[in-house]
């Protein structure tokens, strides 16, 4: 019984998420391992090697993929960080005071402002196509800005 | 429930500059956002009016008291606005340069500017807080946008080389940085450093706040290139678009010295430990600074390896401040700090012209003729290396100057001489840029050189002025400084700096 | 009838027995309908399909000469029912290959980390009603039994907990050294986190407008008047304007975070073999689908919760309804009663329909391109729910300020402002015609070329 008060003292309202987790853990767990334990083992070279749609694996599988995948998990971080920080301001917004909720807003819409210019930002610039390269404006690349000469413009005739 | 309590007062008059700085920034991002077809003119106006209003939003608070604001993490002392105002300033003048060369070197990276002020920004943050959160917040503000910065030039893998070297040797120090102020946080239970001072001053020195200190050092150091932490300096400097180079060289290295000072003071009591090693510290950074820098062919490296042994020069001044508090003052070091900032980036900027058409070298043979394309730029070129020698009526010479002096009056007459023979040393190396902007050999193919645009010869003449007006008038630009007292700030009881220095422990 | 009291007495004397009950009438449910989840799926989309499906397994033709006459000769279906155990049983038996150049450990690891989530999701979760019994003021026996833990986080822990799912993913990808699962790995991940933004933005939408992170309070939040105005009707989020733009977004990223058509790129089996389960056999590759039902079933019941009224089974104000007319009282009396006591079965009704409408989504939508993934998730859903999370806390503050009116007022002018601004952005943000002009074929002197040679020129590029 003492165990018990221990835990309690020290999870508190956690404690049946303790608990939770500990049964998940258990219930996985068993899953994962139950087939292993249960089913048959024949091996042959075969079947141990890589799928690869029936013919012989080439060249190694941890190879280069492209950056575009981290440079999602690097905006991902960036935005969802913002947005964590609205969270402990989202608890305490609608009970509060009236000058409370007025200033806190004007800050929070700032900083959501911010926000929403990372965002298209982020979308101006091609950072979430998937199939193109970034854009870049070609006609900055130019030493000084002049008309790209066409040929035979309509204007002729 | 009663969140009323909550509502802060908001300080503007102290945030102002910051505040102007970040959000010029974030105007320049949207009209390069939305309109990046043509020309970046627009978003240089913009970043240039910005400056400027931030500018003299500053010189308007320079006659104003010190004060703490935001629960003590903005402090407004005369120091930080004048550390401000340098950083400010050489934001706008590498902006003066930057777009005909981003436009020589074909970057189409408008990001350049926003970036860059963002970065000012973290700088100035810097400066201006005695809080260490701030001071970690300002230094990632400043070095990730820098990171940024050396990178941007994408096709060249110097550029990109040096960017992931700055990166990675930069996060390590900030790892650093972090460690320390943690540790100097269990020592002291504060991260204001005028609780800080107040905690160690009343206790000895115990092996937390010593290892903790010993980080932090390590973590401004490498900002600062101090000697053991100065080998990414360089690469870097080497690496990264010109113009990126001469920002870094002049409002990173101004940054750090603000916070290294500000951290210095708060550490003051410790100085039995500190001082010998910061004396070694500066010793080193001046002279392998200079001995190495003789024998690069470089034009950029060897600049690199000249701001090492400036950031020594930079140190012994500090140094003498603070072993004789009341005699000495951080006026030379300001002072230098203002002729290095005007110098360096001048000197940057004329090297900038070597870009022609995407390619650009910066070997002493890519600079041979420089003088028969550009005279002015090569004129203003001899000026600032000259002032980076310390020839009289430059400021250079004025400032090496009252550092000498200074280092004299404080009892560190060592690391006097050391300055003294270190800049004779120097004259060999810029002397060696001269000869190759001006010696052109019969018959040797003269390097393509990118057509000087008016604005970086205004750069050039902006640049100029300053080296010279700085040393023509170096007196009343010294009595002006006023920057005595990097003392407590108002409201926080704490021991006089002055007094805590009583100790004098080098030679 | 003094379950109430015991459980009472028992969260006093072993608070850790009536948390193992809760856990347990948590998870068992799960672990009992997850196959009959399975069974659902197959039948419903065969159905769709215009096919039979699985209705054989379970079918029992007795013998002529059975003991029991009645059943002597008869056949007795259950639908099929019987096929996912006979699944599980034949899952469990097989052999578990084990391919050579894996990494053991987080090979292992992987479905481990797919399936402990899915589980441990529903911990803050609220199936059936917390409040008062019915025209009383005591807290009914439910309150003591759910959620297994009413901790202040509450819905930060649903958000916290799904996306531990992407582990198991990617790290599977990553372990078994195949190039598809590799892939598949790296999309789920990515295809995660996109989505996980958008989804975090529209709780975040309601937390805002409930002021609580609890999801018991946002039931009973959902319980009050329809806008503060028609006294009969609840308040059900998703017929509020900010709540069913807050539903649509979360239901889309729901789909695309439990890896569901149209959203299931990860194991594409047309590009990728299976994705990240391509090396795994016997019950380790159904540990995924396990994980994937169950976190459908919970995150269904998460919708319901917070955007459906969670336990209720029809938006109507009873008890509010036989105070008004005591005439028939009597009925909306039992009505209330009825909703009260068989909130889990409404509850469960829910989540059931929740997988019902994925399942239908399967049958009906053809699967998305990886760039249009993410254009959906970034470009449509982040924005309208950061655009909606501006709108509430307008409202919020329009509301204090000027009164419900001002709170509307605020409400439409923002939603104005904010589709203007969106379609601005939209249209600045819109790739432009090719930087390059269009190849003109001309002639020497400069006259156009002919119509022939410019067409297949045209065609050509």
């Amino acid at each position: 019984m003492l165990g018990r008060g221990i835990f309690q003292a020290v999870f508190g309202e956690f404690l049946p998420i303790l608990l939770l987790m500990l049964v998940a853990a258990v219930v996985a767990g068993a899953m994962v391992t139950l087939s292993w334990v249960l089913g048959p083992k024949k091996d042959t070279p075969y079947k141990s090697s890589t799928y690869e749609c029936g013919v012989t694996p080439v060249g190694n599988a941890i190879e280069r993929f492209p950056i575009k995948f981290y440079l999602v998990a690097i905006l991902f971080v960036l935005f969802d960080i913002e947005v964590v920080f609205l969270w402990s301001w989202i608890t305490v917004f609608k009970g509060a005071t009236i000058q409370y909720q007025v200033f806190s807003g004007v800050a929070v819409g700032i900083y959501l402002v911010l926000w929403i210019i990372g965002d298209a930002y982020v979308i101006k610039v091609g950072a979430l196509e998937w199939d193109e390269e970034p854009q870049v404006a070609p006609e900055k690349l130019l030493p000084t800005p002049v008309e790209a000469p066409t040929i035979a413009a309509g204007s002729h005739s | 429930m009663n969140v009323n309590a909550l509502i802060p007062t908001v300080d503007w008059r102290a945030l102002a500059p910051f505040t102007i700085v970040v959000c010029t920034g974030i105007v320049a991002l949207i009209i390069e956002m939305l309109r990046p077809r043509r020309n970046n003119n627009l978003v240089v106006g913009v970043s240039l009016f910005g400056l400027l209003v931030a500018g003299w939003s500053l010189f308007g608070m320079l006659g104003g008291p010190s004060d703490e604001s935001f629960a003590g993490m903005i402090l407004n002392d005369r120091f930080g606005q004048i550390l401000q105002l340098v950083m400010v300033g050489s934001c706008a003048v590498c902006f003066l340069f930057s777009e005909p060369y981003l436009r020589e070197k074909r970057i189409p990276f408008a990001e350049f500017y926003p970036l860059a002020l963002w970065s000012t920004a973290g700088g100035m943050l810097m400066v201006s807080s005695k809080h260490l959160l701030m001071v970690f917040l300002g230094l990632e503000l400043l070095s990730i946008s820098l990171y940024c910065l050396a990178g941007m030039s994408r096709y060249e893998s110097k550029s990109e080389e040096s960017a992931l070297k700055y990166f990675l040797l930069g996060s390590f120090a900030s790892a650093f940085l972090l460690m320390g102020i943690a540790f100097i946080y269990g020592e002291t239970a504060s991260l204001h450093l005028g609780r800080i001072s107040e905690v160690l001053g009343a206790a000895s020195a115990s092996p937390l706040s010593t290892i903790g200190a010993a980080m932090v050092l390590v973590g401004l150091g490498f900002k600062l290139a101090l000697v053991p932490f100065h080998q990414w300096t360089p690469d870097v400097y080497q690496g990264a678009p010109t113009n990126v180079t001469a920002f870094m060289a002049a409002v990173s290295k101004v940054a750090a010295l603000g916070a290294l000072v500000r951290f210095l003071w708060a550490i003051g009591t410790l100085d039995t430990v500190w001082f010998p090693l910061m004396w070694w510290v500066a010793v080193a950074t001046m002279t392998v600074g200079n001995l190495a820098a003789l024998v690069q062919n470089d034009v950029k490296r060897t600049l690199g390896y000249s701001s090492i042994a400036h950031a020594g020069y930079l140190l012994v001044g500090v140094l003498a401040a603070f072993s004789a508090p009341g005699r000495v003052s951080l006026d030379a070091t300001a002072f230098y700090l203002i002729s290095y900032a005007a110098m360096t980036i001048g000197a940057f900027a004329v090297i900038s012209l070597t870009a022609s058409g995407q390619h650009e070298g910066t070997r002493f043979y890519d600079v041979r003729g420089l003088w028969k394309r550009a005279p002015w730029a090569a004129g203003c070129l001899v000026v600032f290396l000259c002032s980076l020698i310390g020839i009289p009526i430059t400021s250079g010479f004025f400032g090496k100057l009252l550092i000498f002096q200074a280092a004299f009056d404080a009892g560190l007459p060592a690391l006097a001489v050391l300055l003294a023979v270190n800049s004779a040393i120097s004259t060999y190396y810029y002397l060696g840029i001269i000869q190759a902007a001006f010696v052109t050999e019969e018959g040797a193919v003269a390097p393509r050189f990118g057509k000087p645009s008016a604005s970086l010869n205004l750069a050039c003449a902006v640049c100029l002025a300053g080296v010279l007006g700085a040393g023509l008038f170096a007196g009343p630009l010294i009595r002006g400084m006023g920057t005595a007292e990097v003392g407590p700030p108002v409201g926080v009881p704490v021991q006089d700096p002055l007094t805590i220095h009583t100790k004098n422990t080098s030679d | 009838m003094d379950v109430g009291h015991w459980l009472e007495g028992l969260g006093q004397s072993n608070p850790v027995a009536l948390a193992a009950i809760r856990v347990v009438l948590l998870v068992l449910p799960i672990l009992v309908l997850v196959p009959g989840l399975i069974w659902l799926e197959r039948r419903l989309l065969s159905w769709m399909q215009d096919r039979i499906g699985p209705n054989r397994t379970g079918t029992v033709t007795f013998p002529s000469n059975f003991p029991l006459k009645f059943l002597a000769g008869k056949k007795v279906r259950t639908f099929g029912l019987l096929q996912p155990i006979a699944d599980g049983v034949k899952l469990f038996l097989k052999e578990d290959v084990t391919p050579s150049a894996i990494d053991k450990l987080v090979y292992f690891l992987a479905p481990f980390l797919a399936l402990f989530p899915a589980f441990a999701l529903g911990a803050t979760l609220p199936w059936a009603s917390t409040g008062f019994m019915p025209f009383t003021s005591i807290p009914g026996p439910y309150s003591l039994l759910t959620p297994v833990a009413n901790v202040e986080i509450g819905i930060l822990y649903v958000l916290a907990i799904s996306s531990l799912g992407a582990y198991g993913l990617v790290l599977a990808g990553y372990a078994s050294n195949n190039k598809y699962s590799l892939m598949g790995g790296i999309r789920a991940s990515a295809q995660l986190i996109s989505y996980e933004l958008g989804m975090g933005v529209s709780l975040a939408c309601v937390a805002l407008a409930t002021g609580s992170l609890k999801m018991p309070d946002m039931v009973m939040q959902q319980e009050a008047a329809l806008w503060g105005v028609a006294e009969h009707i609840q308040n059900w989020f998703v017929f509020t304007p900010w709540g069913l733009v807050s539903a649509i977004v979360f239901l889309i990223c729901l789909v695309a975070e439990t890896n569901r058509a149209p959203f299931d790129l990860p194991e594409a089996e047309n590009e990728l073999i299976a994705g990240y389960h391509t090396e795994y056999s016997s019950m380790k590759f159904a540990v995924f689908f396990m994980g994937e039902y169950a976190a459908m079933f919970l995150l269904s019941g998460v919708f319901a919760a917070v955007f459906l009224g969670g336990y209720n089974l029809v938006p109507v104000r009873w008890e509010h309804l036989a105070d008004t007319y005591p005439a028939m009282a009597g009925f909306y009396g039992a009505m209330a009663k009825l909703n009260y006591w068989l909130g889990p079965l409404w509850f469960l009704g829910k989540c059931a329909g929740g997988v019902a409408f994925f399942i239908w989504l399967r049958a009906t939508l053809p699967r998305l391109r990886y760039d249009q993934l993410m254009s959906l998730g970034w470009k449509t859903l982040l924005p309208l729910a950061v655009a909606n999370f501006i709108v509430v806390a307008l409202y919020i503050v329009f509301t204090s300020l000027y009164g419900p009116a001002g709170g509307w007022g605020a409400w439409g002018g923002a939603t104005l402002v904010l589709v203007l601004l969106y379609l601005n952005i939209a249209a600045a943000t819109r790739k432009g015609p090719l930087a390059s002009p269009p190849r003109r074929i001309a002639l020497v002197d400069g006259t156009e070329a002919p119509a022939s040679l410019r067409e297949r020129e045209q065609v050509k590029t």
